[in-house]
């Protein structure tokens, strides 16, 4: 029956989320049946694979256009690219776990990760409401179970906060979009740009409550409280996970409905808030990240602002914006992989490498490592021999160009103010600090320092290879 | 049967905005995990009698399947975040989002 529905361009469109979702099968059963005998080793090395698959498969959809499941699922250059940065973070954060990860539940954590990366890559090609809320319970519901993994108090704090906050945040979307389904009488995006909805209440009202939950699940200024508790509690590996995946999944929405599904009188107005919240944000995150003692709420605020430099691009809904908001999410995801990657490598056993204390002279006691954290730092702040300021050169220019100036404005006084707090943690590597005796070296680290040269090295390549030029649709 | 609403739609509308509303004051209100679970589904209920109401206006059943999709996954989000309160508890010996807060700044 369903053969006759769907045709095979339908289930090739989705074969990657496919194969993410049953590799989390695969692992789970393998863990049942194998148990031990496979170690810690088995379930990451297996969901890795599922990922890597994934993402070649992914990429072989590049250059269709197709929309699918009638409508369900949207297949283009836009959800390939997403997906691919879901994967590439899903499996930055896969090998953390590797790294440095509890044995016993290395198998259930590499399941949860994938099926909340299925959610993730669900959203870079959702056509629907159905499909978007779908996917972002998806990813969320994961998530809840992934942050309490931790055997820590704070874990536990962290998974219930999120869980409460975030939970709210899909009331809100879910109302949102029971009005937009009212001011339409249809769940496609396609059919909310409709001109004659410019002038329906009920449709203004759907867009509102939508994007508040949106700003909450990116952590958009006075929704952003959450961010860096629920960041510093969760694992090290989840972290990360949250920082890059999350943020794509929902940008990815949020860039689809912002650029296609919103009525073309109205747009720039419907807009308007949510630009002004990214301008807010990028002050608000720089100036909560100067007095943090932890490197994971340190990224928990820069996250707040980095998702306003990525909507400064996308605020003129220009092509050449979507273009420069894809290159800053792919330098953004890097750097910060690369980052907990350092940290992953200073943990210690049931204690996480990430209090900025530890820092402190890590410049004398291990230069490359201390080297590699200044070149992800420098990245996330902006500056010249990184990606991150390539990246940052184009949304500035995607704002000249779309006639945000104050929006530009903003950027570069956000940026201005966290350059203080990147530049803190860089000068404190390189202090001479006697008092502290040198931390007991451990055992190396060999997944977590792979990780770190392949951030590295892709960093480097996004800078010089005219990545934005070529392959973004 | 196409189209007809027994009240008008106004009436639908004006009811699950009450309920929504009712469900926020709660999440803000209350300190007990549980009670802010409890509102929460009502925020989603206020939202699934929208979408059978709009799906009875419109005649368009999609309303209705997201109305069904939505309860599974409020199912589903109840199981685990009642699954994180117990081990909150477990650990804390009490539950009050006020007294969870080791972490701050």
């Amino acid at each position: 029956m369903i053969d006759s529905l769907y045709g095979a361009a339908d289930w090739s469109a989705i074969t990657p989320l496919v194969i993410v979702a049953v590799t989390a099968l695969v692992v789970l059963l393998m863990d049942l049946l194998l148990g031990k005998r496979v170690g810690r080793y088995g379930a990451i090395i297996l969901g890795s694979l599922g990922l890597i698959l994934a993402g070649v498969v992914a990429a072989g959809g590049y250059g269709l256009h197709q929309t699918l499941f009638g409508g369900a699922f949207v297949l283009d250059g836009f959800t390939v690219l997403f997906e691919e940065v879901v994967i590439i973070g899903a499996l930055g954060s896969l090998v953390l776990f590797g790294a440095i990860g509890r044995e016993d539940r290395v198998a259930g954590a590499t399941a949860l990760l994938l099926w909340s990366a299925t959610g993730a890559m669900l959203l870079a090609g959702a056509g629907t409401l159905l499909t978007i809320f779908l996917g972002i319970e998806l990813l969320s519901l994961a998530l809840y179970c992934l942050c309490g993994l931790a055997p820590r108090a704070t874990a536990r704090e962290a998974a219930l906060k999120y869980l409460l906050l975030s939970s709210t945040a899909s009331g809100f979307l879910l109302y949102g979009m029971a009005l937009l389904f009212g001011a339409t009488g249809s769940v496609t995006l396609s059919a909310f740009a409709a001109p004659m909805l410019a002038a329906s209440p009920l449709f203004w009202a759907g867009i509102a409550f939508f994007f508040v939950g949106i700003a909450f699940k990116l952590s958009l200024v006075p929704f952003h409280t959450w961010a860096p508790d629920v960041f510093q509690g969760a694992p090290l590996p989840v972290t990360a996970f949250m920082s890059v995946v999350t943020k794509a999944g929902v940008l990815a929405v949020l860039a689809r409905v912002a650029y296609s599904a919103l009525p073309p009188q109205a747009a720039s107005a419907l807009l308007l808030p949510l630009w002004v919240v990214a301008g807010i944000s990028m002050v608000v995150g720089n100036v909560g990240m100067l007095a943090q003692t932890d490197l994971k709420r340190l990224i928990g605020y820069s996250g707040v602002a980095q998702v306003g430099y990525i909507l400064v691009a996308l605020a003129g809904t220009t092509a050449f914006g979507l273009r420069a908001a894809i290159y800053y999410l792919f330098a953004y995801t890097l750097m910060n992989l690369g980052a907990f990657a350092v940290a992953a490598v200073l943990s210690g056993d049931g204690e996480e490498g990430t209090q900025l204390a530890g820092y402190r002279g890590l410049g004398h006691r291990r230069p490359l490592l201390a080297a590699a954290m200044t070149f992800f730092l420098l990245a996330l702040a902006g500056l010249p021999p990184t990606a991150g300021f390539l990246g940052k050169i184009l949304i500035l220019s995607a704002g000249v160009a779309s006639g945000y100036l104050w929006l530009d404005a903003l950027l570069i006084i956000g940026t201005a103010i966290s350059l203080y707090g990147y530049a803190k943690v860089i000068g404190a590597m390189y202090a001479r600090d006697e008092h502290r005796s040198p931390t007991t070296p451990r055992p190396v680290v060999p997944l977590a320092w792979a990780s770190i040269a392949l951030c590295a090295l892709a960093l480097l390549l996004l800078t010089f290879h005219p990545f934005a030029s070529s392959v973004l649709p | 049967m196409s189209g007809a609403l027994s009240a008008p739609i106004a009436n639908y509308v004006a009811l699950s905005g009450i309920l929504f509303f009712l469900g926020v004051t709660g999440v803000l209100l209350r300190r007990n995990p549980l009670i802010m679970l409890m509102s929460i589904e009502l925020m989603f209920n206020a939202a699934n009698l929208l979408l059978v109401a709009f799906a009875r206006l419109w005649t368009q059943n999609v309303g209705q399947i997201f109305a069904f999709l939505s309860i599974t996954v409020a199912a589903a989000e109840a199981a685990i975040g009642l699954a994180i309160v117990v081990v909150v508890f477990r650990s804390a010996r009490h539950v009050d989002v006020d007294e969870t807060n080791l972490m701050k700044g």
